[in-house]
Formats: C-alpha cells, structure tokens, sequence
C-alpha cells in the first residue's frame, strides 16, 4: 500500500504543479515533499520483512507500449539532433526489445521485491531529493525560463521521483529496463532545459552513453530469457550457475555507464552545466546511485572471480579518478569527479559481499547523498547569488557570507572526517579490505587504491578550500550579503540530517562511544567558539610579506596530470572491463 | 613572573639593511659550531611575528627603508633592537653618501650598538647578552616614538647633517623629562 | 588511572624530549646546544608577548589543531583502534591546514598546500601499518599490540617504511619541505605570533610523543626492545637530518610513493604469503 503511495503520488504531484500559479506550486511543493518523506520515513519503521508485489498484466502491456514509444523517441531525437550514436543505439535497443518479446516460455516471480536496500533508497529518494525540490524552487525563480516552463522543472522532478521510487522496488528486468531508461529521458530533458548549445550538446552525449547501458541491460535480459528462462532478479539470482555469469556482467556493464565510472565518466561531467538542482539530484545524489543500488542487488550472485574484478575495478576508478579531479577548476567537475570516484568505491564494497562491506556500503550510499547534496546546493548558491563558478574566482567569500562557508566545509569535512558517515563507511571499507588480504593478494591492490584514492579526495577537498577560506580583515563586516530563506533552510535541513546520522551511527555502536564524540564536539566546538570569542582585545596586524606592501594574489594549486597518465588510465579501464567479459567467459 | 624567561629564549630576526655583507657573516658565524649563540636558547627565525631581537646590519638605503620600518613594527613587543656594525651605528665608512641614511637610529630606536667593520664575532653576543638585560626591563607597551634628531640646518643650499645628532645622554634626559 | 596521568603530561614528556633532541643535535655538530628545559623557556616566553593575530579564525584554528593532536596522542595512550588514530591524525593536521588558509600570507598558503601534498606521502603507510598489525593480531586494537610479542623479525620492510615517515611527521631533513624554514619561513605557522605560536609549538612537541609512541608499536610488549628502538630510531633520525639537504616536494612524494609505499606492499605480501 506504502509501495504504490509513493510510486503514483509524485506522478500526481507533477500533474499537479505543471498548471499552478507560483506561490500555489511552491505551498503544493514544499507539502508533497514533506507527505513523501513521511510515507518513506513510515515505510522504513513500520515494514520489518520485504514485501512481494505482482502487477496485473495489463499494466505490463502499458509498460511495452510505453518502452517502445520511448526508444522510437529517443530514434527520433538521433535522428532530428542528427547524432548518428544516439540513433544508431536506439535503433539497436529496438532490434533487441523486439527480440526479447519474442522469446517465450519465462518463468517471471513477483514485479516488485522491497526489501532492506529499497527502503534506504526511498529514504536517499524521497528526502534527499525532495529537500532539493523545494531548493529548486527558489532557484528557477532568477532563471529566464517562462511560468509554464518553470512549472514544468518541478513536475519532470517530481515525475523523476516517482520513477526512481518505482525502480528501487522493482524485480523485474523488463520493468527495470523501462525505468532505467526513463531516468535517461529525465536527464536528457533536464540537461538541455536551458536550451543552449552546449547544454543540448551535452544532453544528447548523456543520452547516447546512457543508452550504452539500456543495450547492456536489454542484452542481460534476453540473455536471462534464454539461458535462465527468467525475467526476474531474485530467480535469477537464485538459479545463478557459476559458470554461465553473462547475464551479471551485462548488468554490470549498465551499472558502470550510469555511476559513471571510467570510460563512461564524460557524460556525467558534461551534465554539471544544467541547473545546479539537476546536478544535484540527478547527477550526485539520487539517480547515480542506481549503480550501486544495481551492484548490491547483484552481488550475492558474483562468484569469487568476479567479485574481485569488480572490487579491484571499482577502487581503481576510485583512485583514477580522485588524481584527475586534482587538476580541474571548474567547481561543479571537481564535485562530480569525487562523486564517480565515491560511487565507484561504494560499487567495490558491494561487490565484496560479506557482510561488513555490504554495511559500509549502504551507509556510504546514504551519507554520501546528504553531503554531496549539501555541497551542490552551496554551488547553486555561489552561482546565482555571488556568480561565481570557478573556484579560482571565489576572493574572500568569508567576508560576503561566513554562512556558506561553513556549509561547504561542513560537507567537505562530512565527506573526509570523523565522526561523519561517509569517513565510517570508509573505516569499514578499509577493515573489509585488510580482513580480505589473507585471501588473495587482489585486496590487497584494492586497499592501495582506495588509501591512495581517499588521500587524494582529502587534499581535492581542502586544497579547494584555499580561496574561500580566507578571511580579508581589510574588508571588514561592510560586504555582508544575505542569503535567501530557502536556501538557508534546505542547507540547515541537510545538515541537521547529517547530525542526525552522527547519533544514528552512535546509536548503532559502529564505533565507541569517545571515538565518536571526541571529533564532534572538536569539529562542532570551533565554529561556536569563532562565534563566541572575537578576541577584541588581541591587536590586529596584517600577514607577513617580508616588508613589502604590494597585494597578495591567491590561487588554488593544480595537480596536472600528464595526458599519458590519462591515457593510461582509459585503457586501463577498458582493459579491466574487457577482462570482466573475457574472464567470465573462461 | 614571566618577566625572567624573557632572557633565556631570545628569538632573532636577522635584517640586512643594505649592509656588505661583512656583518652579516660574522652574524651567522656565531650561530656555528665555533661561537654557539644557541647555547642562550637564540633561535635565527625569519619571522618578525616570532622574535625578539631585531639583528640589524647595514646603512640604512634608500630601498630598505621602509621594509626596516615595517619589519620592526611587525614585531611584537617586548623588543630590542641591535645595531650590528659600525655602518649601523653611524654609515660607517659610507657616511654622508648620497645612498645611504646614515644608520638605523634614523628609523627605530636602538637599544645596543656594536661597533666594528665588521663586528667580531665575540663583540656580537656581547652585544646580544646586553640586549638582552635590555628587554628584561621592558614592558609590553608600545615604545613612545621620540624624535632622535633636531631638524637638518642647511648651508649654503647644502643640507648639512654633521650637527643634527644628539649628543650623548641627550635623548634619555629627554626621555625622564 | 595511570593512563590519564600519562595523557595529561603527554604536552610535558614532549617538551622535554624537543628540548634533550635540541642538545643531541648540538652535540652532534660538535657545539654545546641550549639547555635541556629551552622549550619551556621558550613557551613562558611566548606567553609573555603581546598577542597579535591576523584573524580569530586562524588564531582558534590553531589552538583547535593542538587540542585535536592532544586527542590523538590521548587516544594512543588509552589504546584505541590504530586505524581510526591514523585519520583522527588527519584531523589535526587538517586543523592546522584551515587555519594557514584562513589568512592572506602566501607562505602560510604555500605551507598548507605542502602540508597536504605531504600527506600523499604518508597515509598510506600509516594505512597500510595498521592493517600490518591488524593481519597479525587479527584486530586493529592497539592494546592487542601492546599485550602480543614483538613482530618486529615480521615487519622489518614495514620499520624501514616507518622511518621514512618518522622523518617526515617531525619535519626533519631531507622530508622538511613542508615547513622549510629558510625557505617559506615556516609555512603554516608564519602567522602566528606569541600566545597562539605557543599552541602550534607544543603541538610539535605532541607530534613527537605521537610519533615514538606509534614506533614503540613494533616492540609489542617487551619494554626493553622498545626503549633500544626509541633510542636508536632518536640517533638515526637526527643523523640523517644533520647530514641531508632538504628534498623538494614532488621528488619527496616519489621517494615515498615509489619506495617506502613499495616496501610496506611487499611487507604485507609477505605477511599474507610468507
């Protein structure tokens, strides 16, 4: 009952503010967000064992026709955009669907399977990304789009909600593949919304790589149809034969385009010029999370070779691409690469299948999504109140507005320290590594990658924070800028929750009790002290220049990595990916 | 009660204010092996935030004016000055030159010179030592500026400087006034 | 009880082990050195300044990376988990990085970015020490260390490593890059100035505690190889930062990275093999 809630509602809900007038679809908004948090938040407490769902068939006849309509439109779109990848990949996901139906004989158990890793997802879905639907209200306000169109950003999100809803519960490959590639549509539409060209130029690169992964997923299915005479995850992963794993690594593949590991990683760093709420939900915290939603599904079916392989490429992913966010600039490419290079991190966890990895990879997926969400949601401030988009252009933000500040450390320092949730994921990542190196010297590998990795992202975060921290006393309180009440809200609100996560994982004695307070109150204490002591009496003397008295001019350090470096890393990943293929063949 | 570990970790800043050179090596040698100035706790750091003893060497020229002014202000008190060399005292061999100021006391208040061209090692942590039973008794306010010279007569069209020096003991009967 | 006592004269024990390295050091280069107590001389000396700071939020960073490192050292001494102590440490350091960029000084800027550049080269050794001691106690507690017999015979590639990142944490040559004291006067802690250098001051003093302490790890219980490690590893340490010139920083990130990170790889391999 709570299932179907929270599928149909939001396709009600953006019905229901594509033709409202603004303060009535800003008053709908913020009620739906809270209704759908509360239904998931209720979902999560009160349903302990999974539940089983079965869809009448009708709804699967509507499901065919609406899968075809949406490959014949994505032909369309390679066709009118004249992309030849866009067309062509349509083209042979058509061919492909139409093999699959043809294919008979299916035994199919129950369409929607929600167990433990979907009720965390609808929290991630409906929190997360409702707390960045309400944001998105403000931040469409400055953008020149008309009533309708404004209109329009809400519903597609909360349609987006809807499907992602849907997804995280769904057992059937053939539904999954539909909803997969309506997360395609939402991020074609939501890229090019600003209708520029280089945003539609980077939509339809989304579009085409994205559908890299509906071909995989389509070849998994049919696949799974003639080998396993089964359209469902759970039979298949029952009935998994060692030897024949095609169907895994197919959908393994799917999971990799859309966490955007590398090679694939081109598309998610040309989405960051949508709208920064799009970058947000889509593109950080809700949609690419499917990838290691999709791995964790999956992993109990990886057998020993494949589990490693995965792991090993998943925290080379991690290490690759934490050295090529060294050398951007660009605020929202540095953000989405430490995003590929975390999800390709959680994707090895998953893979790992004990227990204990299985564990930090969940808490990584949800505090993962609270902090990037955080971060995005500073940026979009930058960019609309202060205008600014490189971080090598950010001079004394401390002055304008110590607030935003804060939260970006904030979520800097929830991504890397204790007592946060991303850096216990982390713990316990590393804990699985070196309990696994007795095993094969493959973790081995995978723990130099990742300690390596998470001390790369450590230094990206805060060498970032070279321009916005300082604080130019010549300037004084004079610069002050307010920021709007929706902003500090939503900012304040996924903060809170990460507060909240901090007690949580108290509460769940992941760690002692000291280990876990003595960082906080350290981290919490200082930004109350700063409030507290202003130390008026202390006299104040400008930095040391040796003598001199010309300006100081800061920037942000690069680390550039030599094209051969990153040509390494390419065919690396290629050959990693190939080997995944190959060794399962063997 | 902390008045008395002011002496026994003195932090120098070394400054060459358009010196030869000639004092600034012998400088250094006493922080070598042979002359040992770490054995009364000195510490040559190059940061005016972080010392006490202003190690000046050198006539004061035009360009080094200003980076010695904001130099000693950037220090924080208590704090001594040590003029190294007699180019430092007085110019030196280069007085009355077109180039130079005719030594520091132009600029801040010393509080030890040492003479010599150049000053000898042994003369140099005398100098220290002594400035050091300076800056116990100083107190932590600002030194009050006072006006070392009378003003430039000018003869002739020339300005003339030989008179404008204080005499001995002039400026701190001043001072207790 | 006693453990408490230990980690509140933790700050102590450390400005006395500066202060005896100070006349090591001395002796070595064949001069007499200050006397033992200089860095308390030297703190009661800071506190006796008048204060000047840039920016409270430099001044309170750098108190808040002393108060951290205490934490760490204090954790160490209770016992806790290696792993965990390892990125606590990196909050600390982290502390002190926030606040050298939290003022408009470019070499207080140029120390933090090589402090963090710093920390490629050690992480992962420290990583990889833990999860040494966690393969062969089976948890990464170190009070398991502390009651199991020595392994040093096993993780003799991995002491090499260690050393390695000895020099490095106490900022000695040729790994002093980052606070290169002729060079970028002092880097991080150029801005500080009397009451609040004192904070960033001890906290060297507290990175030493931390440091022999993690050493006298690979001694496990026997007290005695652990004071003939202290001693020795103090000799070497100050040996090698008198005779070698400073290293710049990416050749230290390729020392590191190609050879001490390789020997606890190999280290851990063999533990795993062997």
């Amino acid at each position: 009952m709570l299932t179907q809630i929270l599928i149909l509602s939001p396709l009600l809900f953006a019905l229901a503010v594509l033709f409202a007038g603004v303060r009535l679809r800003n008053i709908l908004t913020v009620v739906f967000v809270v209704f759908l948090a509360g239904v998931s938040l209720v979902h999560l407490l009160f349903i302990n064992e999974p539940l089983r769902y079965d869809l009448p068939h009708e709804l699967h006849t509507l499901f065919f026709f609406f899968d075809a309509l949406l490959l014949l439109f994505f032909l369309y779109v390679g066709i009118a955009k004249k992309d030849p990848l866009v067309a062509s990949l349509a083209a042979s996901q058509i061919v492909l669907y139409a093999a699959v139906k043809f294919v008979n004989g299916a035994v199919g158990s129950s369409d929607l399977l929600i167990d433990n890793t979907s009720l965390m997802m609808y929290l991630i879905v409906n929190i997360v990304g409702g707390i960045i639907v309400i944001y998105s209200l403000k931040y469409i306000e400055s953008e020149e789009f008309s009533r309708l169109k404004k209109n329009g950003f809400i519903a597609v999100l909360f349609f987006f909600l809807g499907v992602m809803n849907f997804l995280v519960g769904t057992n059937n490959i053939e539904i999954f593949f539909l909803l997969f590639e309506l997360t395609t549509l939402c991020s074609y539409i939501l890229i090019g919304y600003r209708k520029d060209t280089i945003s539609t130029q980077n939509a339809l690169r989304a579009l085409w790589m994205n559908q890299i992964g509906g071909v995989a997923i389509l070849a998994a299915l049919l696949l799974a149809l003639v080998s396993y005479k089964t359209l469902s995850f759970d039979l298949l992963i029952a009935n998994i034969d060692t030897a024949y794993l095609f169907p895994i690594v197919f959908l393994l593949l799917a999971a990799f385009v859309k966490g955007a590991a590398i090679p694939f990683e081109k598309w998610l760093l040309g989405a960051m010029v949508a709208p920064t709420p799009v970058s947000a939900i889509l593109h950080s915290a809700t949609m690419v999370k499917i990838a290691p939603f999709l791995v964790l599904k999956l992993s109990p079916a990886m057998s020993g070779f494949l589990s490693e392989a995965v792991m090993l490429f998943g925290t080379f992913v991690f290490f690759a691409a934490s050295l090529l966010a060294l050398s951007k600039n660009y605020f929202k490419e540095i953000l989405g690469l430490s995003t590929i290079a975390l999800l390709s991190f959680m994707m090895a966890l998953a893979a790992i299948g004990t227990q204990e990895a299985i564990l930090a990879a969940s808490i990584l997926m949800v505090f993962h999504a609270l902090s990037k969400a955080l971060l995005f949601l500073q940026l979009g401030i930058l960019e609309k109140e202060f205008h600014l988009k490189y971080v090598n252009d950010i001079e004394s933000l401390m002055s304008y507005s110590p607030l935003v500040v804060f939260f970006i450390v904030f979520g800097f320092a929830s991504l890397t320290l204790p007592p946060f949730g991303v850096f216990i994921g982390k713990f316990m990542a590393f804990e699985s590594f070196a309990a696994g190196i007795q095993e094969s010297p493959v973790f081995l590998a995978a723990l130099l990658f990742s300690a390596l990795g998470s001390v790369f992202l450590t230094i990206l975060y805060f060498k970032v924070l070279t321009k916005v921290f300082v604080r130019d006393m010549s300037l004084g309180d004079s610069k002050r800028k307010e920021i709007a009440c929706t902003y500090k809200i939503t900012s304040w609100a996924l903060s809170v929750l990460l507060g909240v996560g901090i007690v949580w994982s108290l509460a769940q004695r992941l760690f002692g009790m000291w280990e876990i307070l003595i960082p906080a109150l350290l981290i919490g204490v200082v930004p109350l002290l700063l409030y507290v002591f202003v130390l008026q009496n202390a006299q104040r003397v400008k930095e040391y220049n040796c003598g001199e008295k010309e300006e100081v001019v800061l920037n942000m350090y690069y680390l550039h990595t030599p094209s051969a470096v990153q040509k390494t890393i390419l065919i690396l990943s290629l050959v990693f990916l190939g080997s995944l293929f190959v060794g399962v063949a063997l | 009660m902390f008045r008395k570990f002011r002496k026994k970790s003195p932090w120098i800043l070394h400054y060459n204010a358009g010196s030869c050179n000639g004092c600034d090596i012998e400088i250094l040698a006493c922080l070598s092996p042979k002359y040992d100035l770490e054995r009364f706790g000195v510490i040559n750091t190059g940061n005016p935030k972080q010392s006490d003893i202003f190690l000046v060497t050198g006539p004061v020229t035009f360009r080094s004016r200003e980076r010695l002014v904001e130099l000693y202000t950037q220090m924080p008190e208590p704090k001594v000055v040590v003029a190294v060399g007699s180019c430092t005292c007085t110019g030196g061999v280069f007085r009355d030159m077109y180039n130079v100021e005719d030594g520091i006391d132009r600029y801040i208040p010393v509080d030890v010179y040492v003479p010599g061209c150049a000053a000898s090692p042994e003369l140099i942590i005398d100098g220290v030592v002594k400035a050091l039973e300076v800056l116990e008794k100083k107190t932590k306010a600002m030194e009050k500026p006072r006006k070392l010279f009378s003003e430039a007569t000018t003869k002739e069209g020339i300005v003339d400087r030989r008179e404008c020096a204080q005499k001995v003991g002039e400026a701190d009967a001043k001072d207790t006034e | 009880m006693i453990e408490i006592l230990l980690i509140l004269l933790a700050p102590v024990a450390g400005g006395l082990l500066y202060g005896f390295e100070r006349v090591v050091r001395a002796r070595m280069q064949n001069r007499q050195g200050p006397p033992l107590l200089q860095p308390f001389y030297d703190m009661m000396k800071l506190i006796d300044k008048q204060t000047l700071i840039v920016n409270p939020t430099h001044a309170l960073l750098g108190v808040m990376h002393f108060v951290a490192l205490w934490a760490v050292v204090a954790f160490t001494i209770m016992g806790g988990n290696l792993l965990y102590i390892v990125f606590l440490h990196l909050l600390a350091s982290l502390f002190l990085v926030l606040a050298a960029f939290s003022v408009k000084s470019i070499f207080s800027h140029l120390g933090a970015n090589r402090e963090l550049l710093s920390m490629i080269a050690y992480e992962p050794i420290l990583v990889m020490f833990a999860v040494a001691f966690y393969m062969l106690n089976g948890s990464f507690s170190i009070d398991a260390v502390r009651a199991n017999p020595s392994a040093l015979g096993s993780l003799l590639f991995l002491f090499l490593a260690f050393l390695f990142v000895v020099q490095l944490k106490l900022k000695k040559s040729p790994f002093d890059a980052a606070k290169a004291h002729q060079e970028i006067v002092g880097g991080a802690e150029v801005e500080f100035s009397g009451l609040f250098f004192e904070f960033v001051y001890m906290a060297l003093w507290l990175e030493y505690v931390f440091v022999y302490l993690l050493l006298m790890l690979f001694a496990g219980d026997n007290i005695l190889l652990g004071g003939i490690l202290f001693c020795v590893v103090f000799l070497l340490v100050n040996l090698v930062d008198n005779a070698t010139a400073r290293v710049r920083m990416e050749h230290l990130i390729k020392i590191f990275l190609g050879i001490a990170v390789s020997l606890a790889a190999l280290n851990l391999l063999g533990l795993a093999y062997v």
